[in-house]
Parts: C-alpha cells; structure tokens; sequence
C-alpha cells in the first residue's frame, strides 16, 4: 500500500517517546509522537451510554492570545468538561484547510491547522482527556477534500499524472444528472469546470471541495491510511462527514449507494481489526428507512446521527403535541444492539429542514425565522436559546427529552449556558462564535486584541458574555448550567436511557409525550435488531433486570396539563422520581394520573412495588 | 341448561328464571339502564365450562334486547375485579357443576380474557386487561396495548349498522380504521367486536383544542402559531376523502336530486330553526341553493362525522366510531331507496359529512373563544374566525385533492361553496336542538 505524506513533515514538540504504532500511515514514521492511553473505563458499547460535546477547537479558548481557540486552550478547560460529566468530545475538524467551509474542507489529513498548534498538542490533549476518563473523536471528511489539496492540486495538472485518477473528471457536465445540488443556493450544478485540466471535476457540495474518486483503488488505500493514522495517535473515532455520497452510479440519486456501504463495511472491519473500541458515527442526513442502512448488521457505523428527529423536537413543542416526534419514531427502524443513534438538539450546521416535508418545512421557516437573513441553505441558522426565544423551561423540557430518548445525546458547545448566535456573520459562523467563559475581555475566551479575535464574540444585552457565560453560571446554582450538569449525572445512574428499550406509553391528551426505557433482555445477543419506536417484547421483565425501568412523562404545552397514563404493563411499580429521589404514589392496576407544569416533566424509576413507601397514598391518583 | 359443554343451550324454567334474574341484578347496576322492567330470557351459550366459566345472555328488557356476558366462579375463589368493581357481583347460580358466584365478565381480567380466546381466538395476558370505556350500550376494554375488545350490552336484531360500515370499508382496503379482528355474532345478532386498540391515539376534538388554545394564548395568523392545524386538518380531508371513497366502493351511489335537497333542508331547518330562516345571508344561500343545476351522487355516509368521531395516532388520522351506523343526524342531502320502502340504509351527498366535520372545525374555535372570552373584549372570536377559515381551506383542500373525489361531489367550485353551507346550517341546527333537548 501506498499512502501520500504531505510534502512538509507535521511540526512536532516535545521529547520523542516510545513510538510502537503511529507509524502505519502508509509506513511513515512521525518522530516524537507517541501514542496516548485510552481510558479504561467504559466498554466497548461506552458510545451507547455516554453523552457527547460538539466542542469548536477555533471558538473554545484560546491559549497563546492569538485570537483563535486552540488545542492548549481545549486542554485548559478540561477541568470544566469533566466538572460538566461529558463522556466524550467531538471535535470539528482541525485539519489545515483554507478555511473557506469551516475546516471541512481539508488540505492536509496528516496534521493540525497550525491556527489550533501542533500534532504533539493534540497528543497532550488526548492523554490529558483520557487520563479523566473522556473520550475524543474528531471530523473525518471522506467524500472530499480542499481543491488546495496536494492530491487535487496534482490531479488538475494533467490527465495523466499519478493522482490523475484520484478525483471525478468527465468531459461535460452532464453525467448524473439525477444527484441532487446541496447546496442549493450557492452551488449550481455537481460539476465545475477546471482551465486547467480542461475537464469537468465533481463536487457533492461546494465547487472547492472535490470529490474523491473511491473507484481508485490507491485512494481508497490512502484515506484508510489516514484513519489508521489518527487512531494509532489515539482518537477514539471519527465522525464520518457526509458519507452518503461517496460514489457515483449512472441512473441513480448517487446517494447511499451499495458500494459506498460495502466501503464502509471494509473501513469497519479494518478499525475494528486493529483499534477495538473506537466508534464511527456516521452523518447521513437521510430519512430514517436510509439511515439504518449505515448501520448495516451491525457491522458498519456504531453511530448514525437521527436527523429527521431534530426538527420535529421543536416541532412538537411549537405545536404542543406528541405526534411530531411519535411519528418519526415509528418510521424509524430497529437498529443492530451493538448500534446507537447520536441525537442533538442543535450542532454547527444549520437546523437541517432537508427531511421534513416541505410544508413542515414552510411551518418551520415561519415559526423560527424571523428574519431572512437567519436562513442558511435548506436549513435554520440559530442556536438553541435564541430558536427558543430564551425561554428556559423549553430548553430543559427539550434537554429532557433529548436525553431520555433512544440514543446518545450530543450537546454544541455553549448550549449548556444557553449561549445566543450572531446572524449578521456570514455562512454558518453564526452559530461559531467564541465560547463565553467570563465577563472579561473577550467573554474570557482569549486575551488577544479584539480586532484579532476569529470571530466576534456576542455583545447584545441579552446573550452576550457579560450577560451569559460559564463564571456567572457556575456562582448561581440554580442556573442553566448547573440544572444540565445535575441531569446529566442522574442520566449516567441510569445506563436504561443508553442502552434501553423504548416503549411510547398511551395518554389520550396529546401534548404528553410519555415512554418507558426498559432494561435490555440480558440475553439479547449482540447484532440483534433494536427499534426505536417501541420495544418488541415490551413493558418491564421484572423476573430478568436488575436495573428498573424509567417512566418520562413531558408535557410539551404551555400550559399545565394533565396525564391520564396508560400504565398497565408496570402495575403496581412504585414511581421515584429521578432528580429528587421522591416516591410518589404506586401504579394501580389501570390509568396513572400525573399532572404537569407548563413545559414540565418528570422521569420516574419504576421500582419494584416491594420497596415502596407502605404510607404513600396508594390508588395510582396522585392528590 | 348444560354446563359441561359449550353451545347454545336449552334453558330450562328454572334456569332460565334465574338468569333473568341476574339481568335484573345487572340492569339495576348499570347507569343509564332503566330496572324494574320484565326479562325474558332468550338465549343462552356456555362460552366457558367449568369453574371460572361463561354463560353468555341474551334478553328482552322492557322493548329491548340486552346481552350480558355472566362470569361464574366457585364461592370462594378468588376473583380480583378491575377498578370500579365492587359491585361486579351479582348474585349467585347453581347448575350441575354446583353453585357459582355470579358476575360481570368485563369487570374480571382473567375471566375476560377467556372469553375473548373463546370468540375471536386471541390470547392475552390477564394482567394487561383494563377497562376503555363504558357507555350505555357497550363496555371496551383494552387487551394488553393491542386489542380493543367491545361487549355490546344493547343488541339489536340482526347486523349493527355500525359494524356493517366499518368492516365493510376494511374490506376495501380503507385503512384509517382500528383494523378489525372478529365479530362475536349469535343468532344473527352482534354481540361483540375485537379490533385493533389505538394505543397512543389523541382524539380529533382534543388535538383542535390544543391548536386553538395555543392561538388564543399566542395572538396573531393562526398559520404563523405554534400550534397551527392546518396540516392536521388537510390530513383529515384527505382521510375523509378516501373513506368516501371506500363507501362508494363498498356500497355502491345513488344520483341524488339537488332539487328535492333544497326542499328538505328548507323543510329541516324550518322544522329545527325556523329563525335562521328569517338571516338575509341564508336566504340568499337557499335561494342560491333553489337554482342550482346540478345533480350530484348519494353514498353511504358516515352520517354523523366530527373531531370526536375521529383520532390521531402517530400513524396518521383515523375514524374510530361509525356510531351512527351511517344512519345520519338529518336527512338533508339523502336520496330514497330505489324501491321507495323508506328502510334501509341512508344514502346521501358525502358532502354533507363534509359540511358535519366544517361545522366540527367552527364548533370547537368559537365554543373556546366563548369559555375564554365571555365579553368578548378580548377579540378572542376574530382569532377563531381566522383559525376555523384557515382550517377549512386545509380541510377541503385535502379532501378535493384526492383523486377520485370528483366523482362523488358535484362539479364547480359555486355548487360546492352552496351545498356545503346549506348542510352546514341543517348541521347547526340539529346540534342546537340536541342542547335544547339536552
């Protein structure tokens, strides 16, 4: 096999350790670097239990008072992700790259952008998150590369230099006419002409990002390479961007296309081989009959991102009743045991409206973009307190939510002090702007000039720093941040909403939204389907869990609301609530009643009636 | 009678007096029944031999036919009744098996689920039984999370409308029905149904009352509101549309005469609302009505068709009570049988469902607006203005689109608009003469 180094070794500190595995990148030998230690704790199914952080190294803190946010800074605030309880960060790509789609667009996969540091500091990172116990993965972009890539600067040349075949050339720019443009308002066709090759180049997204051609057999030993790479270091996976569209076949869509999973299936089996335990969340922003595919029989993805659930969370509390989300989970198939979904309430991207109906997606733009400068793409560029007009019951009812659903929660950075966007920057950069940390200079992101600064830091009276930032959060205990973290370290008592079944919970009011996350069979073997919608056996097993199952009741009105609870299947289960540890009233035989706050919920440990509260009133009503 | 064996029975005097006198016991038991009348016993099936067992009734109450399904237990063994069945029990019977303690089956899980397996063949876990509801005519209740199994305790002589309609449209394929399981049927008379339980459905009306709740609240173009309803309602048209659809498929159309439906709602609303006659703007609508040369075709309707006949799962909208059996709440729109008998089914202008489920739309914004805005200061009825015209356009922009529904409405955009409006009015009238009877 043969794999490309770039032509300038990665700069590299620090003293030169024992260095046994980071050298499989096509054989090339990075002096100095060592690889890090994983932590010990967790399991191989940890990505089904564990919480993720979106974290933008370039907005999260900057170190050497550049204006940019680095990998030292990153490091810096470890302390505050592990006070937090995050599991495991996700870093937006750090690759060098021009710049010109947030990073995703790489020019060199064998290194950092020299704005974040150096591999070492990355390295330094790694052991540091690992020694508390948190797990990175970080951006893959497989489908493309930066046009200032080596590989596509040498492919332009010619027609017939060594990487002459590495890209998608055609003569005209009529082939494939049936793959749809993403990105519908800037781009106007798949296809770019290049003067200098005197061809056409393929491109699925922006025209300075060209596709890499996986019918090369050299390209696809080359980008393997460049995750043995990354692993052998010490990710702990990837987050595989855009990978529905990695190959091209006449008379189809070019999306989700049997070759692009027998690829992955070939990637999985070669990170499985030599790195066990790492994860692969794939993002496929595809109806979830599609998605599931990506999981293949559990021997493709660990990870899909549910898309189309998002949407329909503000959805459903925008119209105040269940059935957005009710739906969506029951279109969404069973997934392997081994497999989880990543669900998120908001990331980097836009709030993707590509898979909702276009008349939702009309309802959507309406209801949340007030100002058109605030649409991106088929999507809507804001962050979730501003999308929520500040209200903070709603950001915690959809907290709620997000984390008792099937799956593993992803939070963006700065979501958990309810941070605002900036709509008058351009692109996607309004949802990118420096982390908060303090009144200070800066919002204590960084100590460089403000002219200096990547990106400006939010000054309105409302969600700028001196307003909103971790400091402040962290003094007032009863502040979003704290009431996040508190949920959070209840969450992780209960592996059930990680690994659990699901099984929605009949109430005739329809702005409750109520299931039940069941223990798994002990039995199940690995790789059998798991569905989301609802479990197939159902209900609790008494006689086979140790852990109990856990009620969530939500109530997506305004208003107060009542719950009238089908409850038969726990009769006589003994509700605790989970954040206060209170009893409340056992099941009964039939309906249990629970009224609800606006926008309030409870999640309930169903234990055993046995350790119930003999004086607790006991008729399923509550008073 | 026969205890050991299943079947219909022969009844003997005695037995025969003493099941009567446990419908009796039931009768009195049961609210909304009248007791005190006399019993006749007309047939009797053991369903269930042996210890817990069933024997199934059938009687004359006053002038009409009750069924009860009576479950029997050894004195002393342990019944555990479901909820609100302290008084399950109803007295005592003694057969060749020895004497029983006798109850009311739907009030006892175990015995319950027997006689489900015994008429439709499906097992359940007793635990998972619990009551749905309970009306005057029939008792429900939920099997586990997937059967609804319905005792009809008010029989009738021959098919039930109802359940004529609604296997009818399953027959056709017309989906957005709780499919249906089996028919419990004896001596031609409908005892029973198990069908698919809708677990997790909202009803139509409460699902309307969180949109309209969350307009009042919020203020402005109910399209722009969090809970806009707009796409829900274009859904139900297009559910009404296909059961229409599905009716005309099951039971065939009529050519009805817009001329004779302009007398009859004319002679309806004269009859129910005579002062709304008097309304310049209905005038000018009947009088618009009186001219139009149309014709227009007649269908099996559902005949009584509202929010509350309706509910929403997370698989979409579906119809869930066929209560009227077709038989609808006016004759407006009807065309007479063929052979001029007067029985039989009802067939009339789908579009008078049509007109019951607007009128639904516009019931439940301005019933809000009222409960919410007493003097009206609040401008809470423009809001309900705006909300039902929005929702009506969405209703019938999903009803018209189906393809198909052509055929069945009559042609021209004038026609519909005049149609719809005069069954809407007999709609209204009927509803306010039910509260001034109620």
């Amino acid at each position: 096999m043969t794999v490309s180094r770039p032509a300038k070794a990665p700069r590299v500190r620090g003293s030169a350790t024992g260095l046994p595995s980071a050298r499989r990148a096509g054989g090339a030998r990075l002096p100095g670097i060592r690889p890090t230690a994983l932590p010990a704790k967790g399991g191989a199914d940890w990505f089904r239990r564990g919480v993720f952080y979106e974290v933008l190294t370039r907005g999260f803190f900057d170190s050497n008072d550049d204006g940019i946010g680095d990998l030292a800074g990153l490091r810096a605030k470890l302390d505050y992700l592990e006070w937090l309880g995050v599991d495991c960060l996700w870093l937006l790509p750090f690759y060098p790259s021009p710049m010109r789609d947030g990073g995703y667009d790489i020019s060199d996969f064998f290194t950092v952008h020299p704005d974040l540091g150096h591999l070492d500091d990355l390295v330094e990172f790694l052991d540091d998150a690992h020694r508390r116990g948190i797990r990175v993965i970080a951006d893959l972009v497989m489908n493309h590369t930066s046009d200032q890539h080596p590989w596509f600067v040498e492919s332009r040349t010619s027609r017939d230099n060594p990487k002459a075949d590495w890209y998608v050339w055609n003569e005209d720019d009529q082939r494939w006419p049936e793959a749809r443009v993403v990105f519908v308002d800037v781009e106007t066709s798949n296809w770019t002409w290049d003067q200098q090759r005197q061809q056409y180049y393929w491109h699925r997204f922006y025209s300075h990002q060209p596709d890499l051609n996986y019918e090369n057999p050299a390209v696809v030993d080359a980008m393997f390479g460049v995750v043995r790479f990354w692993l052998d270091l010490g990710l702990d996976g990837f987050r595989l961007d855009a990978v529905p569209y990695l190959f091209q076949r006449d008379g189809t869509t070019g999306e989700n296309l049997p070759e692009t999973h027998a690829l992955l299936r070939q990637l999985r089996k070669e990170v499985d081989a030599a790195h066990p335990n790492r994860v692969l969340l794939a993002e496929a922003n595809q109806w979830p009959a599609d998605l599931v595919d990506y999981f293949g029989n559990g021997d493709e993805c660990h990870m899909c991102f549910h898309f189309p659930l998002m949407p329909r969370l503000f959805m459903a509390v925008r119209r105040e009743q269940r059935f957005p989300v009710t739906e969506i989970l029951a279109q969404t198939p069973e997934i392997p045991d081994n497999c989880q979904w990543a669900i998120f309430l908001r990331n980097h991207d836009e709030l993707t409206l590509e898979k909702v109906t276009e008349e939702e997606r009309d309802y959507m733009v309406a209801e949340y973009v007030k100002d058109p400068r605030m649409r991106r793409h088929m999507g809507i560029g804001r962050r979730l307190a501003p999308l929520l007009d500040g209200d903070r019951r709603l950001a915690e009812l959809l907290h709620a939510v997000l984390f008792s659903l099937p799956g593993s929660p992803v939070i963006y950075y700065g979501d958990e002090i309810l941070m605002g966007d900036n709509v008058y920057l351009g692109d996607r950069d309004s949802v990118r702007t420096p982390m908060q940390w303090s009144p200070d200079r800066n919002g204590g992101f960084s100590r460089s000039d403000f002219a200096q600064l990547y990106l400006p830091p939010l000054m309105d009276p409302v969600y700028g720093f001196e307003a909103v930032n971790v400091e402040a959060h962290r003094r007032n205990p009863s502040s979003h941040l704290h009431w996040l973290r508190n949920i959070l370290q209840t969450r992780k008592q209960f592996p059930v909403f990680g690994t659990g079944t699901f099984d929605l919970v009949p109430c005739a009011n329809p702005s409750i939204l109520a299931y039940v996350r069941s223990p798994q069979p002990p039995s199940s073997p690995t790789g059998r389907p798991r569905r989301a919608g609802r479990s197939r056996r159902g209900g609790a097993r008494p006689d086979v869990e140790e852990e109990s199952p856990v009620l969530c009741v939500h109530n997506l009105s305004r208003f107060a609301q009542p719950a009238e609870l089908d409850l038969a299947r726990w009769a006589n289960r003994a509700p605790v609530e989970l954040l206060g540890r209170i009893p409340f009233p056992p099941v009964g035989n039939g309906t249990y009643s629970v009224t609800l706050g606006p926008y309030g919920f409870y999640w309930f440990e169903l234990t055993a009636a046995h350790g119930a509260d003999p004086d607790a009133p006991g008729d399923g009503e509550l008073p | 009678m026969t205890p050991s064996g299943t079947g219909v029975v022969d009844v003997s005097d005695s037995a025969r007096a003493a099941l009567a006198e446990l419908v009796t016991a039931y009768a009195a038991r049961r609210s909304g029944w009248t007791g005190g009348g006399a019993v006749r016993v007309l047939d009797a099936e053991v369903l269930g031999p042996g210890r817990p067992g069933i024997v199934d009734v059938v009687a004359e109450l006053d002038d009409r036919l009750v069924h009860v399904p009576f479950g029997l237990r050894a004195p002393g063994e342990e019944a555990r009744f479901l909820p609100d069945g302290d008084d399950a029990v109803l007295g005592s019977f003694v057969d060749d098996e020895g004497p029983a303690m006798v109850f009311d089956v739907t009030r006892d899980a175990v015995v319950a689920a027997m006689l489900l397996e015994r008429v439709s063949g499906e097992v359940v876990q007793a635990s998972l039984v619990r009551h749905l509801r309970d009306d005057k005519a029939s008792i429900t209740l939920a099997m586990e999370d997937r059967i609804a199994f319905t005792v009809y305790n008010e029989v009738v002589d021959g098919p039930r409308p109802e359940l004529e309609v609604f296997f009818a449209l399953d027959e056709v394929g017309f989906n957005h029905l709780a499919a249906p399981l089996a028919l419990w049927r004896r001596a031609g008379r409908d005892l029973g149904v198990a069908q698919e339980l809708l677990a997790g459905a909202s009803s139509g009306y409460a699902l309307a009352l969180t949109s309209v709740r969350d307009l009042y609240a919020s203020g402005g173009p109910p399209e722009l509101a969090g809970g806009d309803f707009g796409a829900e309602a274009h859904r139900l048209g297009t559910m009404t549309a296909r059961m229409h659809l599905g009716l005309d498929k099951a039971f065939g159309r009529r050519l009805g005469d817009v001329g004779e439906w302009a007398a009859a709602i004319e002679s309806t609303l004269g009859g129910l609302a005579p002062h709304v006659l008097e309304r310049p703007d209905v005038e000018q609508l009947l009088g618009e009505l009186r001219v139009l040369q149309v014709s227009s075709q007649a269908i099996r309707t559902h005949g009584d068709f509202h929010l509350g006949r309706t509910c929403r799962t997370e698989q979409g909208w579906y119809v869930v009570d066929f209560g009227s059996g077709g038989q609808p709440t006016s004759m407006a729109g009807a065309v007479r049988a063929p052979d001029g008998d007067g029985g039989g089914p009802v067939f009339r202008s789908p579009l008078a469902d049509v007109a019951d489920m607007l009128w639904s739309l516009e019931h439940v914004a301005t019933t809000a607006a009222d409960e919410r805005d007493r003097s009206g200061r609040d401008g809470l009825s423009e809001l309900a203005d705006a909300w039902v015209a929005r929702n009506r356009r969405a209703f019938l922009a999903g009803y018209l689109g189906v393809p198909g529904i052509s055929g069945l409405v009559p042609p021209g955009r004038e026609a519909l608009r005049v149609l719809t409006a005069s069954f809407e009015l007999v709609r209204a009238a009927v509803h306010q003469a039910r509260q001034s009877e109620g």
